[in-house]
């Protein structure tokens, strides 16, 4: 009895030597890969940052009005965000490698579903950023036609605008990652369907004599208006 | 020559074939065919009475008309009947069209003619539109002669005009260059100009030809390149201005994009040349410097001030952008008055135009939206002109143009300051 638990304990401090024989080098390398990941993240986001300093990607996400937005959520500057964003994506691709390294049974069906969502989130956070830049362009150049030719409402046109891209721009990144695929496809088109099947019978039933309005004033009254102004040169 | 290439080969073989020449006559023309053949018998009459032995061409740049102008322009018999004076050119007056694209550029159609006056060894030079209803053979060479025979490099036009038009140009384009560039050149946005070919060439050589600014107003650039090199410039008085039918001097916001982006566009281009001049200079000019004529003010005034007004609210954001925040609360304290009561005084136009020209040196927004951005105070600023003018005199009118190109003038520093300083936050 006595020798059985000897004989017992000894075959369970082996077997923890042999594990921790086997567990401590895989550790090691996982140590090793996270700190070479997080030199190789520090470079790219360091590279990055200066390349987008080169382009002048603030000076245009500010011209775009992304900026606003940014601050307004009390995010950094978009150089800063993006090469944040770089700097992070890229770190945790290396200690996911690590964590693969460590051969923990279930854990790697796991990561590798994980890993292969990373490049997809990238494209995903570029999508929803030329989406916001997009967005304010065209939404102010629409203002900007909509106040300086008189038309009634100048905010509503814009804020249409503004909110059909920032829709397209979610469902494609959302697309992009693959949540709810089929979710996300039929509830775009219901909502863009919806949102413009509104407008029309708001147009044509609601607002009849606005829309009536609208159109004698722009295709009758257009050129006697255009008369009206002095010459400017 | 410049631009070697630019030219096609059959194009060149046509100018090759005219040979060197004294003077040429640039049309830029698309579906002029209407106005072609009074255009061309205009200026062929002007080569009779006033350049009889003269090497003289005229050539038509056509940006790919689907009508007839240019067989209108070739085919045009050439009048032998000669001047009043009875003479008649001593030499061929050549004629040479040719299409520099499949849509209308005013920058290309300018650029090729330099480059065919470059070619030609042009000395004299003129611009002239087809469109111009009341061109007479004295306008062609009132355009040509003093760079021919009194060796200026540049001539802008002078023009009688009716009270009410042209206050754009009156109210902004003239006395903000005038104070910025240092010189009194009222029409430095017109479709008719002369040039000698050494600006010609000057011109040419620069590589700003896609720019938005040259490829829409080039003789905005023309004038002040040719100001910036001091050269010799003046100007001539031609006389009553013609109303346009249509195109981009009839409407405001066209106007304004393209006039004042060029005007923002060229205090850019040539800082180093205006940030250290201080008052301005008249030039040489031939005849009358101004004319008014009578006319009874636009009907609906308070639709101006209802859109600026409309502007002002609903742009609020951009404003703050763009504008100090003094100068955007003054700017939204008048849009609060009542109509009869408003006024926009010089003082605030001025500050807030070159408050307007330092951020778009900075960039705060996009260039286009920012010119844009004008067109709501430009509409508030003719409200007060109108109602503060309609009963005024030429003379009087003419009196308060002068106080605003000196109060340009006086702000100028303002201008500098805000060129040079951070931008606006």
């Amino acid at each position: 009895m006595k020798d059985v638990i000897i004989q017992g304990l000894q075959q369970a401090y082996q077997n923890l030597v042999h594990m921790l024989a086997e567990f401590l080098p895989r550790l090691l390398v996982m140590l090793v890969i996270v700190f070479v990941g997080l030199l190789v993240a520090y470079v790219l986001k360091t590279v990055l940052r200066a390349l987008l300093h080169v382009t002048r990607l603030d000076r245009l996400s500010e011209e775009a009005g992304a900026s606003r937005f940014l601050r307004m959520a009390a995010l950094p500057s978009m150089t800063e965000l993006l090469s944040r964003s770089l700097f992070w994506v890229t770190w945790s691709g290396f200690i996911l490698i690590g964590i693969s390294v460590l051969g923990v049974a279930g854990l790697q069906e796991q990561i590798a579903r994980l890993f292969l969502l990373l490049p997809a989130i990238f494209v995903a956070i570029l999508i929803l950023f030329v989406g916001l830049v997009t967005a304010n362009f065209l939404s102010r150049a629409a203002l900007l036609a909509a106040v300086n030719a008189g038309y009634p409402s100048p905010k509503i046109v814009s804020w249409s605008i503004r909110f059909v891209i920032w829709a397209l721009a979610i469902a494609m990144a959302l697309e992009v990652v693959g949540v709810a695929r089929q979710t996300v496809i039929a509830a775009f088109s219901i909502i863009f369907g919806a949102f413009m099947l509104g407008l029309a019978i708001a147009f044509g039933f609601g607002g009849q004599d606005l829309a009536r309005e609208f159109l004698e004033r722009n295709l009758k009254e257009k050129k006697r208006e255009k008369r009206e102004e002095p010459l400017p040169l | 020559m410049a631009e070697e290439t630019f030219l096609e080969d059959d194009f060149l073989r046509q100018l090759m074939s005219v040979g060197e020449v004294d003077l040429l006559v640039g049309i830029p023309s698309y579906n002029n065919a209407a106005t072609m053949g009074q255009t061309v018998e205009t200026i062929e009459e002007s080569f009779q009475q006033n350049f009889v032995r003269d090497r003289v061409v005229i050539l038509n740049v056509d940006g790919g008309s689907s009508d007839d102008t240019r067989n209108v322009l070739l085919q045009r018999n050439e009048r032998r009947n000669g001047g009043h004076r009875g003479l008649t050119s001593l030499r061929t007056v050549h004629r040479v069209s040719w299409t520099y694209g499949s849509a209308p550029s005013s920058g290309l159609a300018v650029r090729t003619i330099l480059a065919a006056a470059d070619l030609l060894r042009a000395k004299s030079c003129a611009i002239i539109s087809p469109t111009a209803g009341n061109l007479t053979p004295s306008w062609v060479a009132n355009l040509l002669r003093p760079i021919y025979r009194e060796r200026f490099d540049y001539l802008a036009p002078l023009y009688a005009r009716n009270k009410f038009q042209g206050l754009l140009a009156r109210n902004l384009l003239y006395p903000m260059s005038r104070a910025v560039f240092g010189y009194r050149i009222r029409e430095l946005y017109s479709d008719e100009w002369g040039f000698s070919g050494r600006l010609a060439s000057q011109c040419l050589d620069q590589d700003v030809w896609h720019e938005e600014a040259v490829q829409t107003r080039p003789e905005a650039w023309m004038g002040v390149t040719a100001i910036s090199a001091e050269l010799n410039c003046c100007q001539y008085f031609l006389g009553q201005k013609a109303a346009p039918g249509s195109g981009a001097g009839t409407d405001i916001v066209e106007a304004i994009r393209q006039a004042v982006g060029s005007l923002f566009w060229c205090l850019e281009k040539y800082e180093s040349q205006w940030l250290n001049r201080a008052g301005s200079q008249t030039v040489p000019t031939f005849g009358p410097d101004h004319e008014l004529c009578e006319e009874s003010p636009p009907t609906n005034p308070e639709k101006f001030f209802a859109m600026f007004r409309s502007g002002v609210n609903e742009l609020e954001p951009l404003l703050a952008s763009i504008l100090t925040r003094d100068t955007h609360a003054q700017v939204k304290a008048i849009a609060l008055l009542d109509a009869d009561k408003f006024r926009f005084a010089n003082e605030l136009w001025v500050r807030t135009l070159y408050e307007f020209a330092g951020s778009y040196h900075h960039e705060v927004l996009n260039r286009d939206h920012l010119v844009q951005s004008v067109v709501p105070l430009y509409r508030g600023l003719l409200y007060s002109f109108l109602m503060q003018h309609a009963n005024s005199s030429a003379d009087e009118m003419e009196a308060d143009a002068e106080q605003l190109g000196l109060e340009f003038e006086r702000q100028k520093p303002y201008l500098v300051e805000r060129w040079k300083g951070e931008k606006l936050r």
